[in-house]
């Protein structure tokens, strides 16, 4: 949008045109002042409005008129868009431009049915009420602007005309690099008197710290997953078991250890670490020995046997009591509960048990009688 | 039994604290086949590996068993003299070194007494007082 010299021309055009008939209207008035008393009352307020409303349009003109001698020297060049302080503006501009029309019309006592100029003003004012948030939340930042403007303003612009103020506010809040206003904020500084120098604040800044880029963290986290995959590796270990002077350990694996044992031993070892350490002993609570010892009781070398078992099945459409899948004692929930022996390779126990005992037990017995029984329901059919 | 394997010590974590006078350490002690070794012992093939003049300054503690057995981890002090022993070690270690004797109190009279002077307020509960309702309660 473009800023015309035009627009200027034809608001001050109606501004003078309503300028003449509101005098007319109260030349007449006080001209027939006589003619009754509720007119008599009426009309004094509407003389002093009129009044009002004729000084504050002698202001606007004049200002108009600065701003169109400005314009016709293009000082205002809007060929690269408009901020939206100016838009602002001109939104204002036209907004009382139509004001002025209809009032204007009224005035003349033309009707105001369907004419376009109505329409027009309900879109500006709708439009000013859509920005009126925007403005709300610039307004802060305005005020501190206009109030350091202000001052140096008065410095620089004292013997100019009001125009000139005008023009130097609208050049501060676009932020334009101005010589003028440099040497304005210089003596603006000395004015402080402590010869410190203190910048102006406008809004709220965080200091940057250092600030660790995405690459950097990636590489910080790899270089941590690097670090904890090598440590479990046996060669590594080994070179570690050097450094400290720690005697190589050969380790007799006894079949395969399942997870739990593993996860365990692991757990003990950092744990005796960190001890050594610090040259104490943690207590041993309830729960690990109980553990401790159900670990240490051996099973033929058969422990790792039924470790992925329920991961294998549970997919599986068994008809199962969802309840049994208690692999061991790792049981997030079961702190002060009696430890529930039945576990994945509860049967495995089970079985052994029942491999290690000798023939004629109970069950030996009651194995031989099922298979009587069989025979004999075979026989009877 | 007989010594079918040998007993293998190591020490690890070295240290010599010259604030409380004595060096600490940490012992590995290889056992294969068989079950935990005597503390007795361990003082004495230590005190003959650090020639140490005196045995009693020598304290071993808070030995554990490692999973599956044949090896056990624990601590071990060496003080200068046995008088320095006495100075910074804890009671219970110096019971167990034989240099202190246990003191052997009754719960049950201890907890009378308490329990007297819970009656009284201020300075009268001195011994002196304690003793008196002591002699009166018989």
């Amino acid at each position: 949008m473009r800023l015309f010299s035009s627009d200027f021309h034809r608001f001050d055009k109606l501004v003078a045109v309503v300028l003449f008939v509101v005098v007319d209207k109260t030349m007449e008035i006080s001209n027939s002042s006589a003619d009754s008393d509720g007119v008599n009352k009426e009309a004094p307020q509407l003389v002093a409005l009129l009044k009002e409303m004729k000084e504050g349009l002698d202001a606007v003109r004049s200002k108009v008129q600065a701003l169109t001698v400005k314009v016709k020297e293009n000082h205002f060049p809007t060929v690269d868009g408009i901020s939206y302080l100016e838009a602002k503006h001109l939104l204002l501009l036209s907004y009382c431009q139509s004001i002025v029309y209809y009032l204007l019309r009224k005035a003349k006592g033309f009707s105001i049915e369907g004419h376009p100029v109505v329409r027009s003003l309900v879109e500006m004012r709708f439009f000013l009420e859509k920005i009126r948030p925007i403005d709300k939340k610039l307004q802060y930042q305005i005020q501190k602007l206009t109030r350091v403007a202000g001052p140096a303003v008065e410095k620089v612009g004292s013997g100019g005309k009001e125009t000139d103020t005008t023009e130097k506010t609208e050049d501060l809040l676009k932020y334009r690099p101005n010589p003028d206003l440099l040497v304005s904020k210089s003596s603006l500084v000395s004015e402080h008197g402590d010869g410190v120098y203190r910048p102006p604040k406008f809004a709220p800044t965080i200091m940057k710290e250092d600030k660790i880029s995405k690459q950097e963290r990636m590489a910080l986290r790899k270089e941590k997953e690097t670090l904890r995959q090598a440590s479990q590796s046996a060669y590594v270990r080994e070179l570690m078991d050097d450094l400290e002077g720690r005697p190589e350990e050969v380790r007799e694996i006894v079949g395969t250890e399942s997870r739990e044992l593993t996860r365990y031993k692991a757990k003990r070892e950092e744990q005796s670490r960190r001890e050594e350490e610090l040259f104490t002993r943690a207590p041993v609570t309830k729960m690990e020995k109980k553990k401790e010892k159900y670990l240490k009781k051996s099973r033929n070398g058969l422990l790792g046997l039924a470790d992925g078992f329920y991961d294998e099945i549970k997919s599986l459409p068994l008809e199962d009591d969802g309840g049994e899948h208690t692999a061991g004692f790792s049981n997030a929930g079961r702190e002060g509960r009696k430890f529930n022996k039945r576990k994945s390779h509860g049967f495995l126990v089970f079985l052994l048990d029942w491999a290690d005992e000798k023939p004629g037990t109970q069950e030996q017995k009651r194995e031989d009688r099922s298979d009587l029984h069989l025979l004999d329901s075979e026989e009877g059919d | 039994m007989a010594d079918t394997k040998a007993v293998t010590e190591r020490t690890r974590k070295f240290m010599t604290n010259r604030l409380l006078s004595r060096k600490q350490f940490v012992i590995d002690v290889l056992h294969p086949g068989r079950p935990n070794v005597s503390k007795a012992k361990l003082k004495e093939k230590l005190g003959k590996m650090y020639e140490v003049k005196d045995p009693n300054s020598i304290f071993v503690f808070k030995f554990r068993t490692h999973f599956g057995g044949k090896k056990s981890t624990g601590f071990e002090l060496i003080y200068d003299s046995v008088e320095n022993a006495k100075k910074y070690e804890p009671k219970y270690r110096l019971i167990r070194n034989r240099l202190d004797t246990k003191v052997e109190k009754s719960r049950k009279q201890m907890k009378e007494r308490k329990n007297m002077t819970k009656n009284i307020r201020g300075v009268k509960k001195t011994k002196a007082g304690d003793a008196a309702k002591g002699g009166k309660k018989k």
